[in-house]
């Protein structure tokens, strides 16, 4: 490595190889399953999201859960991680909006700006 | 909590928490000694004496950076006000047992619930963890272990919302042979 040039070749290399990673692998829908999350209805939520994807199989989405993440009030928390996209954190999802999330952002590839409480980059 | 069901379901978050691969869960009605028992066992960390008793603090928590830890004094509080209690035995590596008894008929006993849907919703979020179930009341018995309740050419060909959604549809069917149903509660009289 000599240059100012063969420093930034590396970075890009180095970030093409990153963007190929975390591109890879299926879009990721999780679920809050904490007390918080259960008891304002995330089993529900969870249930439509299934329901749905079933009428979609070739999405080949990987649904999963995670614990209570602090922000209570807006549980259901749900969130839609397509690979190569930031990370869309919805709140107050229930049914009928988990419902439409799949339809919206998981089929049409089209953010639902209304419910949306948090959007993280891939890097984040 | 509005209902039973979803008290297991975090009861069996908390043993998915303390890194258990294997859940049990047994559900026993019975109306001629008027109970209804729920038990949720896990191969977990399980905890010390100090712990055991900590836990039913709602303002207890293992987690880093939060004040309360809600789910098992919601429990208790949900089995006390129908006349049952909760019991929890834990030895560290060993894992946790947590037993809930209920009077079935109390008027103020929760409904049982959506048994599939948290056993589904748990299958979810917990692939990796082998979850066994039965159900026992008066007109029936029903058991049913994650592991074994697809063929090797469903688990082979069938993805992961088709294999949930076949699932939730065999323990609907098992439940429903063995008599199960949900129900609305204790009942006044």
């Amino acid at each position: 490595m000599k240059s100012i040039k063969d420093l930034e070749r590396v970075k890009e290399q180095a970030l093409a190889d990153m963007r190929v990673r975390s591109s890879s692998g299926s879009p990721r829908v999780t679920v809050g399953m904490g007390t918080c999350g259960i008891a304002a209805g995330a089993r529900e939520t969870m249930l439509a999201i299934i329901d749905e994807l079933k009428k979609r199989q070739k999405l080949d989405v990987t649904i999963t859960e995670t614990g209570c993440i602090g922000l209570c009030a807006k549980e259901p928390i749900v969130e839609v991680h397509i690979p190569g996209e930031p990370r869309v954190v919805y709140g107050n999802v229930d049914v009928s909006r988990a419902r439409q999330i799949v339809a919206s952002h998981l089929v049409n590839r089209k953010v639902v700006d209304d419910w949306v409480i948090n959007i993280r980059k891939e890097d984040e | 909590m509005v209902d039973i069901s979803l008290h297991l379901l975090d009861l069996m978050q908390n043993s998915a928490r303390a890194q258990a691969t294997r859940v049990v869960m047994k559900i026993t009605e019975n109306r001629e000694k008027d109970t209804l028992t729920a038990i949720v066992t896990d191969n977990g960390i399980g905890m010390d004496e100090e712990e055991k008793r900590l836990a039913l603090d709602p303002f207890y928590t293992t987690k880093k950076g939060k004040k309360v830890g809600l789910g098992l004094p919601l429990v208790v509080q949900a089995a006390r006000m129908s006349g049952g209690d909760v019991k929890i035995e834990s030895h560290p590596v060993s894992g946790t047992t947590v037993e809930v008894t209920f009077s079935l008929s109390h008027p103020d006993r929760q409904p049982l619930g959506d048994i599939p849907a948290t056993l589904v919703s748990f299958m979810a979020g917990n692939p990796d963890t082998e979850l066994s179930f039965e159900y026992a009341g008066d007109q029936g018995t029903f058991s049913m272990t994650s592991s074994q309740l697809f063929s090797q050419e469903e688990k082979e060909t069938l993805g992961q919302i088709a294999l949930l959604s076949l699932a939730e549809k065999r323990m609907r069917a098992g439940l429903a042979g063995a008599g199960f149903r949900p129900d609305g509660g204790g009942v006044i009289g």
